[in-house]
């Protein structure tokens, strides 16, 4: 068994800006992502009304390179953290199969 | 560490008891000192007055299930109370409530289009459409002149009362039938009209008058212009629930009259109209969840400010009237205006969020939320519809 390091770039957010953000990190070259529902709270959490539609709170994930992960992270931060309630981070990861999440291969 | 967790979550009894006697001061007190007024108001108000009449109104809504049930809500939410509706049966009677305003007002729609083809319906229609462009240019002043406010965050307030709220709408046509004055039955068909029109309003306005304010800080800051994101936010507002579900379902509704056998017709008015049951069960339910989000939204009155929850009271009652005196003119009768006074000082709640959140997402979304879901739709469903009952009568609609 072979373990790949690779990089784990988590987004927690509001989910009304989640989809796209995981929409754009496919185009930024992600092989894929995942989507989760979370609960939460935070100083901007008020924001957010569970009712109102975008209300939610999701978790995107991302098993990237560390070259696609940090492109991830600056479209992340300069689009979207002066505005809205979210919270992103990067971590290290050991991956099977880990190839496959390699740019470029699938 | 488990068993520690656990026994610092469990308060002692005493304790327990006496925040939850606190905690039911803080909605109770409100309650009956609000209870109080009205019974003494009725008492010194010699018959037959207006201000007599007007409590006597407010006292006969106040004590019905739906109100109760969002006081039920608030109450539940502030002694945390293990009431909670599951978030799924909270959206599929939103689908419900909406698909059944639809079906019924295009039923309706259709009958009144076949007796009197458009000359009932077009005086409203304009008016509709006139007051939807008003109603947030009036929010917008009032918030950016009077209040103070920023360019962003006035315009995204503005969004949330320029448009309307279908279950405020679904309550006032309650109290009308329960009164004994139903509204024309093309009032649905104004709802949808109401919808859109307020929220593009206050989107371009804050648009236009916030874009040189992004020019000068993406300049200062050096980083380049962010596009707007205006035309998707129209775009998610015209394709909402809100739009396709009543809008879709009026249309359904509308075709299916004029061309469906009746008797074939009929199971599916039986099932969205009910005689009112389904509906109105469903909506009590409704105003239940309604009520605890609104008591968690209670808090932030105190971040919102003084101002604001004036306006969320004040504005109502504004535009309530002109939309109760336009209705008249436009024909409509006692229920109509009524119920019209209530979508036209409704504040949208499902549809504006998101659309302001997109297109301007540097206006604080807990100032509008709070405005429309604690305030103003408190308001009107406990005052605001009694009010705008008597307002009706008084400017001569019968």
């Amino acid at each position: 068994m072979d373990l790949y390091p690779l990089k784990l770039v988590t987004v927690i957010g509001e989910s009304l800006i989640m989809r796209d953000i995981a929409e754009k990190g496919v185009k930024l070259g992600a092989t894929g992502f995942t989507i989760t529902q979370v609960e939460g709270d935070g100083p901007r959490s008020s924001q957010n009304v569970e009712i109102a539609p975008g209300g939610k709170t999701l978790k995107v994930e991302f098993v990237v390179p560390t070259d696609v992960a940090t492109t991830i992270l600056t479209h992340v931060s300069e689009e979207y953290f002066e505005h809205y309630s979210i919270v992103a981070w990067l971590s290290d990861v050991m991956v099977i199969r880990g190839a496959l999440y390699l740019n470029g291969i699938k | 560490m488990t068993d520690r967790t656990v026994i610092s979550h469990k308060n002692t009894w005493p304790e327990n008891a006496a925040q939850l006697i606190g905690k039911t001061k803080i909605v109770l007190i409100p309650f009956l000192v609000g209870l109080f007024t009205v019974k003494l108001a009725i008492m010194l108000a010699t018959d037959g007055s207006q201000v007599g009449r007007v409590v006597q109104s407010l006292e006969k809504n106040l004590l019905t299930p739906i109100p109760l049930c969002f006081l039920l809500g608030i109450f539940c939410s502030k002694v945390h109370a293990g009431v909670s509706i599951p978030k799924e049966l909270y959206y599929s009677i939103a689908i419900f409530l909406l698909m059944s305003i639809g079906f019924v007002g295009g039923h309706e729609l259709a009958h009144e289009y076949s007796v009197h083809g458009v000359a009932t319906l077009w005086k409203p229609a304009f008016v509709t459409l006139f007051l939807g462009v008003l109603t947030p240019i009036t929010s917008f002043c009032v918030l950016r002149f009077m209040g103070k406010m920023s360019v962003a965050d006035a315009a995204g307030v503005a969004a949330h009362y320029g448009s309307t709220s279908a279950v405020t709408f679904a309550v006032a046509n309650a109290f009308v039938e329960q009164a004994q004055h139903p509204a024309n039955s093309f009032l649905p068909t104004l709802v949808t009209i109401l919808e859109c029109p307020g929220i593009a309003v206050a989107l371009l306005l804050g648009a236009a008058l916030s874009a040189s304010e992004r020019a000068k800080k993406a300049e200062a800051l050096g980083t380049p212009l962010k596009a707007s994101r205006l035309r998707e936010a129209l775009y998610e507002v015209v394709t909402g629930q809100s739009i396709m579900l009543l809008g879709g379902l009026l249309f359904i509704g509308f075709v299916s009259t004029l061309f469906m056998d009746p008797k074939g017709f009929q199971p599916f008015y039986d099932f969205f109209q009910s005689k009112g049951m389904l509906f109105r069960g469903a909506l009590c339910i409704f105003l239940l969840e309604m009520g605890i989000v609104a008591g968690q939204k209670l808090g932030d009155l105190v971040k919102i400010g003084p101002f604001l929850v004036a306006f969320g009271v004040l504005m109502p009652l504004i535009h309530g009237f002109i939309g109760v005196y336009l209705g008249y003119l436009a024909g409509l009768n006692l229920g109509g205006c009524t119920v019209f006074g209530a979508i036209v000082s409704s504040a949208s709640y499902i549809a504006a969020p998101p659309a302001v959140r997109m297109s301007l997402p540097e206006a604080n979304p807990t100032y509008s939320l709070t405005a429309a879901l604690a305030i103003t739709f408190p308001f009107n469903i406990a005052l605001g519809i009694p009010i705008y009952f008597e307002m009706a009568k008084w400017v001569g609609a019968h």
